[in-house]
């Protein structure tokens, strides 16, 4: 991969993770009722930036796809699995059990060959 | 509602939702024929029917993946969100006549086993069930 493609990787990982920590943030906030939680949840300032993130991360993954073959996009692109993961224990103090991280290395391995290895 | 029950129509609905959209999608661009960059070509992807069969897919999505995180840790529940690539890859298999490699079918099968470990985390550390006064 060329250093513009592998700026565009880092960028993709980075929009991705901002974005589902945000996506997070905002699902978590103080409700009464489900439909109280939704009217705070959608003029939530986290719930914007996480649109945001994945709006620009999929001009950034067509970036990506224009430099590199989608097979080889797909086989990077899952190491998200394991920094979502990581992520969500530091930011949100998940539980990162023996199982759960077996689950998280076998599902990042699973898509890499699914997306990597098209016929 | 049981957490475990919440889980399983919680991914199962956002698995429907995921695959909808790609299969829309593909079936939108099959109908528009090769990719062209005119506005022609767009206008046959975007006048569609199975178009907004996509953008149903994506709401759908929104809203089941907005009410599995408010009580789903996000690492593990992005890693299970993955089952959508088992299923259109099966429907591509069954529906689109596609041929899959003999990786991408041991790829579906490591996604499956991962998904079977997360759900496996959760059973163990499960709360007691409440006792009612």
């Amino acid at each position: 991969m060329s250093s513009l493609a592998i700026f565009f990787w880092l960028l993709n990982i980075t929009l991705d993770t901002a974005g589902h920590l945000a996506f997070k943030s905002a699902a978590i906030a103080e409700h009464e009722t489900e439909w109280h939680r939704w009217k705070v949840m959608l003029s939530s300032l986290p719930l914007w930036i996480g649109i945001v993130c994945f709006c620009l991360e999929f001009v950034v993954w067509l970036a990506l796809l224009s430099l590199v073959p989608l097979s080889l996009g797909m086989l990077v692109g899952s190491i998200n699995v394991v920094v979502v993961m990581v992520a969500g224990k530091m930011l949100f103090g998940e539980r990162l059990d023996k199982m759960r991280v077996a689950g998280m290395w076998l599902i990042t391995i699973g898509v890499a060959l699914a997306g990597g290895f098209a016929s | 509602m049981s957490t475990k029950r919440f889980y399983i129509i919680g991914f199962g609905a956002l698995m429907l939702f995921d695959t909808l959209t790609q299969v829309s999608f593909k079936l939108a661009t099959t109908h528009a024929g090769e990719f062209t960059p005119t506005t022609t070509w767009l206008w046959e992807v975007f006048f569609n029917p199975w178009i907004y069969g996509a953008v149903i897919g994506y709401i759908g999505s929104f809203i089941t993946w907005m009410t599995l995180l408010k009580h789903a840790p996000v690492g593990p529940a992005f890693a299970a969100s993955h089952l959508e690539v088992v299923t259109v890859l099966a429907i591509s298999v069954l529906y689109f006549g596609e041929h899959l490699s003999a990786m991408q079918v041991l790829g579906a099968l490591l996604i499956v086993g991962g998904i079977i470990c997360l759900s496996k985390s959760e059973a163990e550390h499960e709360p007691p069930p409440q006792e009612t006064a």
